[in-house]
C-alpha cells in the first residue's frame, strides 16, 4: 500500500518565472565556469611547453566550435558576475519584492548578453 | 537528492473525458489530477468540460461545480472559501495558490489542476502534509518566556509589534514550501519557506526570551541554507507574504550575531 502511493508532479508542471530561471542558470553557469577556468589553465600550461601547442590551440580557437566555446564562456562569466551581484544585494536583505526581483532578473539576463558583446569585441579588437 | 523525473508509479495517464451536457457555448476544459487509492491503478488526468456561463469567478467554484454537477467522486480539501483557512491550496495553471482566491480568468488556455507538488498523494487533489507539520512542531512555535505571572501582560512596543507584520499572517497552507525546488529534493531536512517564516516570526518577537537558542537551532547547512533564492515561495504565497526575505533576514542575523 505504502509504496503504491504516488508522488504528485513537481518540476514537470511548475511554471517557470524569471527568478527561478536566473537561479538555475546561475548554478549551470557556475559549473561551466569551473570547467572553463580549468581549460584556460591547461591551455596556458601547454603554451609554456612549446610552440607546437600554440598552433594547435590557435587552430582550435579559430574554428567555429572554438569560437562557440569562447562566446559561451564569456557569456557564462558575464551572467555569473551579474547574478552574483544580485545575490550579494539579496544577502544584504534588499530586493525581495516580487516586482524588483523581476526587474533585477531581467537586468541579469539582458545585461549578460550586453556584457558578452562588450567583452568579446574588447578581446577581439584590443588584445 | 535531485530527482527530476517522477517514479514509475506516479506517472500520469490520460483519464476519462466528461463531455458537456448543458449545451452551453461558453465551455472551458479543466484537467484534473485523479488518483484513487482503492482502485489499484496509477494516477490519471481527467478532463471536464465546464459551462462557464453559470460558474462564479474562482477556481474553487469550478471544482465545486464539477463535484456537484458532473463527477461527485472528485476529492479535494476546502473549507472557508475566503482565503483564511488554507485548506484548498493546490497547483493551478502551473502555480501554487488557494483555489478559493485564484480567479480562473487569470489562467490561459485549459485549466490544469494538480495537488501541491512533490507530496505523497492521499486521494485526487489531497496531498500528505504530515512532514511539514512535524517540521513546524520542531521549531516550537509558541512563546517562551520565564515570566511566572499568569495575569500580567507581556508588554510590547508598537515598533516591536510592527516587526511581526508580514510574518504572523501566514495561514500554513503550504503553497510556498511545496513550490520550492530545494524543498522538493531536500524536504526531509530542509525546513522550507513556510516553517522558516514561522521560525523567523518567533525569533523576532520581542517578548520571546529564547532568541539565541532558536537561532542556534535553525543554523544548519541543511535546515536553513538550502534556500537559493529561487523565489517560487514569494511568488506563490496567496497572502502576499515574503518567506524568501524572512529566510534572508535569518541568514543575516546568523552572520552578524555571536552565537
Amino acid at each position: 500500500m505504502e509504496n503504491k502511493t504516488p508522488l504528485s508532479p513537481h518540476i514537470q508542471i511548475y511554471r517557470w518565472h524569471i527568478s527561478s530561471l536566473v537561479s538555475i542558470t546561475h548554478r549551470i553557469t557556475g559549473i561551466i565556469n569551473i570547467i572553463g577556468i580549468t581549460f584556460i589553465c591547461i591551455w596556458s600550461c601547454l603554451l609554456l611547453l612549446g610552440e607546437n601547442n600554440y598552433e594547435v590551440i590557435n587552430l582550435f580557437l579559430k574554428s567555429l566550435f572554438g569560437k562557440f566555446i569562447i562566446l559561451g564562456i564569456t557569456w557564462s562569466f558575464s551572467f555569473q558576475i551579474l547574478s552574483e551581484i544580485r545575490h550579494l544585494i539579496m544577502d544584504l536583505g534588499y530586493g525581495f519584492e516580487l516586482k524588483i526581483t523581476r526587474i533585477t532578473g531581467l537586468i541579469v539576463i539582458f545585461g549578460s548578453i550586453i556584457l558578452t558583446i562588450i567583452f568579446f569585441t574588447l578581446g577581439k579588437n584590443f588584445i | 537528492m535531485v530527482q527530476i523525473s517522477l517514479p514509475e508509479n506516479s506517472k500520469t495517464k490520460k483519464g476519462k473525458y466528461f463531455k458537456d451536457k448543458t449545451g452551453s457555448k461558453n465551455l472551458r476544459k479543466v484537467n484534473v489530477y485523479r488518483w484513487d487509492p482503492s482502485s489499484g491503478e496509477g494516477p490519471r488526468i481527467d478532463t471536464y468540460e465546464v459551462d462557464m456561463d453559470n460558474c462564479p469567478s474562482k477556481v474553487l467554484d469550478i471544482l465545486n461545480k464539477i463535484k456537484n454537477e458532473i463527477d461527485p467522486t472528485l476529492a479535494y480539501r476546502r473549507s472557508c472559501a475566503h482565503g483564511v483557512c488554507g485548506s484548498c491550496a493546490m497547483n493551478m495553471g502551473g502555480k501554487n495558490g488557494l483555489a478559493c482566491t485564484t480567479p480562473h480568468e487569470n489562467i490561459d488556455g485549459d485549466i490544469d489542476i494538480y495537488p501541491l507538488p512533490h507530496l505523497k498523494v492521499k486521494k485526487d487533489l489531497i496531498g500528505d502534509l504530515d512532514g511539514l507539520y512535524k517540521q513546524y512542531k520542531s521549531i516550537e512555535p509558541w512563546l517562551k518566556s520565564s515570566s511566572k505571572s499568569d495575569s500580567a501582560e507581556l508588554i510590547q512596543s508598537k515598533e516591536d509589534r510592527a516587526k511581526l507584520d508580514g510574518a504572523y499572517e501566514c495561514i500554513m497552507c503550504a503553497c510556498c514550501s511545496t513550490s520550492c525546488p530545494s524543498y522538493w529534493w531536500n524536504g526531509d531536512k530542509y525546513l522550507g519557506p513556510a516553517v522558516l517564516l514561522q521560525a523567523y516570526r518567533w525569533i523576532i518577537d520581542s517578548r520571546d526570551e529564547e532568541r539565541q537558542a532558536r537561532l542556534k537551532k535553525v543554523a544548519d547547512e541543511l535546515k536553513l541554507y538550502r534556500c537559493h533564492t529561487i523565489l517560487n515561495c514569494t511568488s506563490a504565497c496567496p497572502k502576499g507574504l515574503n518567506p524568501a526575505k524572512a529566510i534572508a533576514e535569518i541568514k543575516k542575523m546568523l552572520a552578524t550575531a555571536n552565537i
